[in-house]
């Protein structure tokens, strides 16, 4: 498998805290693989670095061998690097549907048309569509975002950025605030997606469950540093791992 | 049905300004409603921006006294023939204008955006009293000519003011509801989301800026040629809270909204500035009693109730 991300040196501060300290990665296409570590390790900040949010102060970042560093978050998301966000991230007093259907708007580049009515270009109608079928939201579409329970908040955060044709899907902490059925739900969900979309698929999550049941890699961050990387197995046995974050349970 | 709903104000719009025509009150209540008319595209353009996109300027004084004083000094520079030309070239001018000073503005967020409209509107405030031989400095322009069709009754320059406005009404209306208006509505609800669809909240709220700019030129424009004279106090901050006040009042929520705030501003001004110079203060009793009855403006009422249901 080639090669989609490499992170090298990444490096941030914020006044005194390091809150990513030479940080590299390399992610492969495909790869579905999650980022754990206590609150405030530097999980959020790492993903608005590499999306262009905030500007580092050292590395690069490289995606499909092109140099991404500092380019715009909005170039970077029409690059096919998109996001989900761990406060659900919506248009709150449009539908469901109508938050979906600008970013179809924005996939098939209609977003600028200023004379067309909004809702006549069948392409990003259907792709909105297909997109909360698959999602499973389909349902509610004509509910405003105001009035989704906080489960289907998340499930609509990641549709809008799966209706963005992603190559690579970033979802911060996809099941935070979820009852434990929910959670099982979302797993198989991103499970699902990941393979029906051919997505490259990096989550960070507290659920040592989710992440065990469905990461291929998982990397672990501590103060604002990798301090281990590999498969399920790997990660189980690590000492360092164990003493920082894992603790005793999850052996 | 939902067609239909959509449609509704705009028969309203028709019938309003068009049987006033039919009723024919005199002269002084045509001359009345040509200025709620014209007000009315300054409050729709200017509710582009505060109430779609969610910038509130506090410098819309200067982009509808830029109309106002191209229009009336090519007037009187070349005579009165080409009025509409001017209209268009005067709109044109407060569009450049409004370039550079979106440019400047746009990269400030909140209370300092505002504040910065403010002090550029308030510049050009005082330079028309420098620039007295373009500007005619405190007298303002006086005796501004219209074309010899538009001439002699007031009737005819309201017809005049009513076509201009309502192309310039549907222009708008496109616009708002265009997947670019729904982006502008956006932007005002979450501008990060937008920034991670792939699009530039600021290009998109330039644009925004140079389109209520231009449309706030052609009312002023306008203006110039209602009582054939102009005056600084069109470019002073009262002009611009005005804006804000009819936007408000009416609706920012909705697309006809200003329209019924540009409508209640006009009646206070003239109703109540009939019985006292404090007229204003009328328009601070209407601003409670909205603000704390209809928060959505009057026009919003409907929409709130609707949701109810
Ligand atoms: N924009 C910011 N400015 C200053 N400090 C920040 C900013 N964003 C995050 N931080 C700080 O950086 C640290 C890491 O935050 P974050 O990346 O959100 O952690 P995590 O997602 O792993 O819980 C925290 O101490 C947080 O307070
Ligand atoms: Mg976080």
């Amino acid at each position: 498998m080639s090669v989609i991300l490499e992170i090298k040196n990444i490096d941030k501060h914020f006044g005194g805290i390091h809150v990513a300290n030479h940080v590299s990665i390399s992610v492969k296409k495909g790869e579905m693989s999650a980022i754990i570590g206590p609150n405030g390790a530097g999980k959020t900040t790492f993903f608005n670095l590499i999306t262009g949010f905030i500007p580092s102060d050292d590395g690069t970042v490289i995606y499909e061998d092109q140099d991404i560093t500092s380019e715009k978050p909005e170039k970077i998301v029409k690059l096919g690097m998109v996001r989900a966000f761990q406060v659900s991230s919506l248009f709150l007093e449009e539908t469901v549907f109508d938050n979906v259907y600008l970013a179809a708007l924005s996939n098939f580049r209609k977003n600028a048309k200023i004379f067309a009515d909004r809702m006549a270009f069948k392409d990003a109608r259907e792709h909105a569509g297909f997109i909360l079928d698959k999602i499973g939201l389909s349902h509610c579409k004509d509910l405003k975002a105001s009035e989704l329970s906080h489960g289907d908040t998340k499930i609509l955060d990641i549709a809008i950025a799966l209706t963005l044709n992603p190559k690579i899907l970033l979802l911060d902490e996809p099941t935070a605030g979820m009852a434990p059925d929910e959670r099982i739900k979302m797993m198989h969900l991103l499970k699902e997606l990941h393979e029906y979309f051919q997505l490259t698929t990096i989550f960070i999550e507290h659920d040592m469950d989710i992440v065990f049941g469905i990461a291929e890699i998982i990397r672990v961050l501590v103060q604002g540093q990798l301090i281990a990387e590999g498969p399920p197995d790997y990660i189980r046995q690590h000492e360092t791992v164990i003493e920082a974050y894992l603790g005793k349970e999850v052996l | 049905m939902k067609k239909l709903k959509d449609y509704l104000p705009w028969v309203c719009y028709f019938v309003f300004f068009l049987g006033i025509l039919i009723v024919d009150p005199g002269t002084h209540y045509i001359h009345l409603v040509a200025r709620v008319i014209i007000f009315s595209l300054y409050a729709v353009a200017f509710n582009l921006l505060y109430g779609t996109t969610g910038l509130v300027s506090f410098g819309h004084a200067l982009f509808y006294g830029i109309g106002a004083y191209i229009t009336g000094m090519l007037v009187k520079a070349t005579g009165p023939e080409f009025f509409l030309l001017f209209i268009v070239l005067g709109a044109a001018g407060a569009a450049l204008v409004s370039v550079f000073i979106g440019l400047l503005t746009l990269r400030l967020t909140g209370i300092y955006f505002t504040m910065l409209t403010l002090a550029f509107a308030q510049l050009a405030w005082g330079l028309t009293f420098k620039l007295y031989h373009f500007t005619g400095g405190d007298d303002g322009i006086q005796a501004i000519a219209k074309p010899a069709m538009l001439a002699g009754s007031v009737t005819k320059y309201y017809l005049f003011c009513f076509i201009v406005v309502t192309i310039c009404m549907y222009i708008l209306w496109r616009i708002r509801r265009s997947p670019f208006g729904s982006v502008l509505n956006c932007i005002r609800q979450n501008p990060q989301r937008i920034t991670f669809l792939g699009l530039n909240v600021y290009k998109n709220q330039l644009k925004a800026f140079v389109i209520s700019a231009f449309f706030t030129g052609v009312a002023g424009g306008l203006y110039a040629g209602l009582d054939g004279s102009i005056h600084p106090d069109m470019l002073h901050w009262p002009t611009s809270g005005n804006a804000i006040l009819m936007a408000t009042i009416g609706g920012m929520g909705t697309f006809f909204g200003p329209v019924v705030g540009a409508g209640i501003l006009t009646g206070l001004e003239t109703i109540v500035g009939k019985y006292t110079e404090y007229w204003s203060f009328s328009i601070g009793v209407v601003v409670l009693i909205v603000v704390l009855l209809f928060p959505r403006g009057v026009l919003g009422i409907k929409r709130l109730a609707g949701n109810k249901n």
